[in-house]
């Protein structure tokens, strides 16, 4: 069964690039547009890993983060951040928050599915 | 012989007329010194007639108002002088003194009173030809041998002896001076006055310097007043007590007192100038304005009073440092200033000092600049280039999202995940994504740049072999070099193995380098990448055989968003950011870029980088 992906991000366009490149990939792929909307579909079912976009209205990525990290059920959940490398620190609070790592957009969709792959791998040990 | 018939009328007419005519004032005086016999001559030696001068007591009239030594007085022993014939000193009805030789004889008067008879000559001229004749002797050599005009005056005020410099100073031959009332060489407005202090000089002689405080004017020969010193000192001899005046015309002083003044005043700048004794010796008018204060209240304070109470300990102790060793410089280097206003305000100020050489010492010229709308314009200047970073940064984050939905799709598209493409429609999709990573490296490049400016840039250090980041670099360029027909070649033969420095930046600094060097180069042309070490340092060269660079535009190559050739632009895509952004990366590491080149000949850049970097972290990111 097909590794299962929540990608949570506010821009429309950027959310089908990343949720189309995964599919093709052959993940399975839920998305949400806002914190809310990512807290709804997780209490329906867990991903394997969530995408996390930081920069988002209402409740930012890093928010989210950190609530669900300190939430046993969602706790064991991966959480990669997507950021856009333009603040310095974005990534060190992305880390700090609790997230497991993070992808710098724009992404390599060559490398894209390999990069979750890995991070997958690596939360499930 | 005729014998008159009246012998005893003629005789008494004779008498008459000859005590009348005689050139000598006759004088009778009662045993109490009442006038009774003053005739014409005494009218004119001592300027009361007759009239006034009978039945007044003598010695009111000719006495000279202080005692002095040499000056009997007048109508005493009358009855028995003591000596018949002597000289002394009268004064005259309009005070000023004369030198008489007194011939004294008692007779009995007509009343049968004693009365004493008094023949007196004027010998001031005579006197004034023998004092000088007595001090030439003595005196001329001293006084010619000081740099002064020297002028002697007896107690008459008759000049009794000049030297040259006088003669100099004041444009007069000595014989037209000599035996001269001294207020000759005065302006007519001061010789009333000077009559009467000469009168109190002499009655307490001492050396002085005359008139302290005032201003003193001499005259010249030819009716020029010029600003004078004058120094006294009183200089007894058997002929009596003389005043030497020693006259030092200040005009060139003044002159250059004045210039001073006009320079002081011209100056920009508060000045003030403060002697070694830390008290304020001369403000010019900036420095009122400044400092809220007039002039009289500075004058004399100490300088402290215009520097805030915190630093006034360590002023006065600054000052003494100054005076030790005094060389014109800024103040206090480094450090902020302040100064304090009469009304308690302070504000940042500059200073500048300079050792100031007078006469009377050293003194340091203070050049104090009110830095209240520098230092303003600066932090706005700051403020400025702190929003344009911020703005440049929201600006790139905004720009890379819709970014990577142009560059991810068109990948995505090219990868044919989305079905098969014609050869048409892979080569556009390869534009779109050729200038999409192109807007994307113009974005970070301006990003990279802002942190730079705004002190972002964190210099992570690490240690790696050069060898790995150069072979990195070329395969990273290597298809793009292939492509024009390039050779990359390498020579890191005597470069150190290993260095510490931040890695992704020496990357990016070398890619920089190698893709502008096979960017300007020919179709089948070569770069040489050389990297040694030398002088304790990591040097890295990229040479071309390109188009080189005018030497006009060598100086524009480091500074943003000046490509440099438009119609090499055209040709050479490239963000104008690329060797502003390589020549930051590179000082961020404490290392400096330089390039030499020549049009057509191609161009050499040397980046030279310490084998270590130094740690330089950024400012702590404020937490959100």
């Amino acid at each position: 069964m097909s590794a299962r992906i929540l990608i949570v991000d506010d821009n429309p366009t950027n959310l089908k690039l990343a949720s189309d490149v995964l599919r093709s990939e052959g993940f399975a792929v839920e998305t949400a547009q806002d914190a809310e909307q990512a807290q709804r579909l997780l209490l329906q079912q867990l991903p394997d890993l969530i995408l996390m976009d930081i920069a988002l209205p209402g409740m930012d990525g890093l928010a989210l983060t950190r609530r669900l990290k300190s939430e046993s059920r969602f706790s064991h959940v991966p959480i990669v951040a997507l950021t856009a490398s333009a603040m310095r620190g974005d990534e060190e609070r992305a880390l700090a928050a609790g997230c497991a790592g993070y992808i710098t957009k724009p992404i390599d969709t060559r490398a894209f599915g390999r990069l979750i792959g890995r991070f997958l791998a690596a939360g499930g040990s | 012989m005729d014998v008159p018939e009246d012998v005893g009328t003629v005789e008494a007419e004779l008498a008459r007329r000859l005590l009348w005519d005689t050139p000598d004032a006759v004088v009778a005086v009662t045993a109490e010194g009442t006038v009774v016999l003053w005739n014409a001559a005494a009218e004119a030696l001592f300027g009361y007639t007759r009239a006034e001068a009978l039945g007044r007591r003598l010695a009111e009239l000719t006495a000279v108002p202080e005692h002095r030594g040499e000056a009997r007085a007048p109508g005493t022993a009358a009855s028995e002088p003591a000596e018949p014939i002597f000289e002394t000193v009268r004064r005259r009805k309009d005070g000023s003194l004369v030198h008489v030789n007194v011939s004294q004889r008692a007779i009995r008067g007509a009343g049968g009173g004693p009365l004493v008879l008094s023949t007196i000559k004027d010998v001031t001229p005579l006197k004034v030809l023998r004092d000088a004749k007595l001090l030439e002797a003595q005196f001329r050599n001293l006084l010619e041998s000081t740099p002064d005009a020297i002028i002697m005056v007896n107690v008459t005020g008759r000049i009794v002896l000049v030297n040259s410099q006088a003669e100099t100073v004041f444009g007069y031959p000595r014989t037209q001076l000599v035996g001269k009332p001294v207020e000759m060489l005065l302006p007519e407005r001061f010789r009333a006055a000077h009559n009467a202090h000469r009168g109190s000089f002499f009655s307490q002689p001492r050396t002085r310097t005359m008139g302290a405080g005032l201003d003193l004017y001499g005259l010249r020969s030819n009716g020029e007043e010029f600003p004078v010193e004058i120094s006294l000192s009183p200089l007894v001899t058997e002929e009596g007590t003389m005043v030497m005046s020693a006259v030092r015309d200040v005009s060139e002083r003044l002159k250059a007192e004045q210039k001073f003044r006009a320079l002081l005043e011209s100056a920009p700048d508060a000045m003030v100038i403060v002697g070694r004794d830390g008290r304020i010796a001369v403000i010019n008018s900036q420095t009122e304005k400044l400092f809220g204060y007039q002039r009289a209240e500075l004058l004399g304070r100490p300088v402290e009073v215009l520097v805030p109470e915190r630093f006034r300990g360590n002023h006065a102790a600054h000052r003494g440092g100054f005076f030790a060793q005094p060389r014109a410089r800024a103040m206090g280097a480094g450090l902020e200033l302040f100064g304090l206003r009469r009304d308690g305000t302070e504000f940042p100020v500059e200073i500048s000092l300079s050792p100031l050489e007078t006469e009377e010492g050293l003194f340091v010229s203070s050049a104090i600049r009110d830095a209240t709308a520098r230092k303003r314009y600066e932090q706005g200047l700051q403020e400025a280039n702190r929003l344009k970073s911020v703005f440049l940064a929201n600006m790139s984050h905004e720009l890379r999202t819709p970014l990577n939905a142009v560059i991810g799709f068109s990948e995505f598209l090219i990868d044919e995940k989305a079905g098969p493409l014609n050869a048409k429609q892979k080569e556009y999709l390869g534009d779109v994504l050729n200038s999409g990573r192109h807007l994307l490296q113009l974005i970070n490049d301006v990003l990279d740049l802002s942190k730079i400016e705004a002190g972002k840039m964190e210099v992570r250090a690490e240690r790696f072999p050069i060898r790995r980041a150069v072979d990195e670099v070329c395969t990273a360029i290597a298809q793009t070099a292939a492509a024009k027909g390039i050779a990359i070649r390498r020579d890191i033969g005597e470069a150190p193995g290993e260095v510490t420095l931040d890695r992704q930046k020496f990357i990016q600094v070398l890619y920089n380098l190698i893709s502008n060097a096979v960017k300007f180069s020919n179709d089948g042309g070569e770069v040489w990448v050389t990297a040694m070490q030398r002088d304790g340092a990591l040097r890295v060269s990229v040479r071309d055989r390109g188009i080189g660079i005018r030497s006009e535009d060598l100086e524009k190559l480091f500074v943003e968003f000046q490509q440099l050739d438009s119609s090499a632009a055209r040709r050479f895509e490239g963000t104008g950011l690329g060797l502003a952004l390589t020549r930051k990366l590179v000082e961020v590491q404490g290392g400096g870029i330089a390039v030499e080149s020549e049009r057509g000949q191609g161009s050499t850049f040397t980046v030279s980088l310490p084998l270590q970097a130094a740690a330089r972290g950024a400012a702590p990111e404020p937490s959100t």
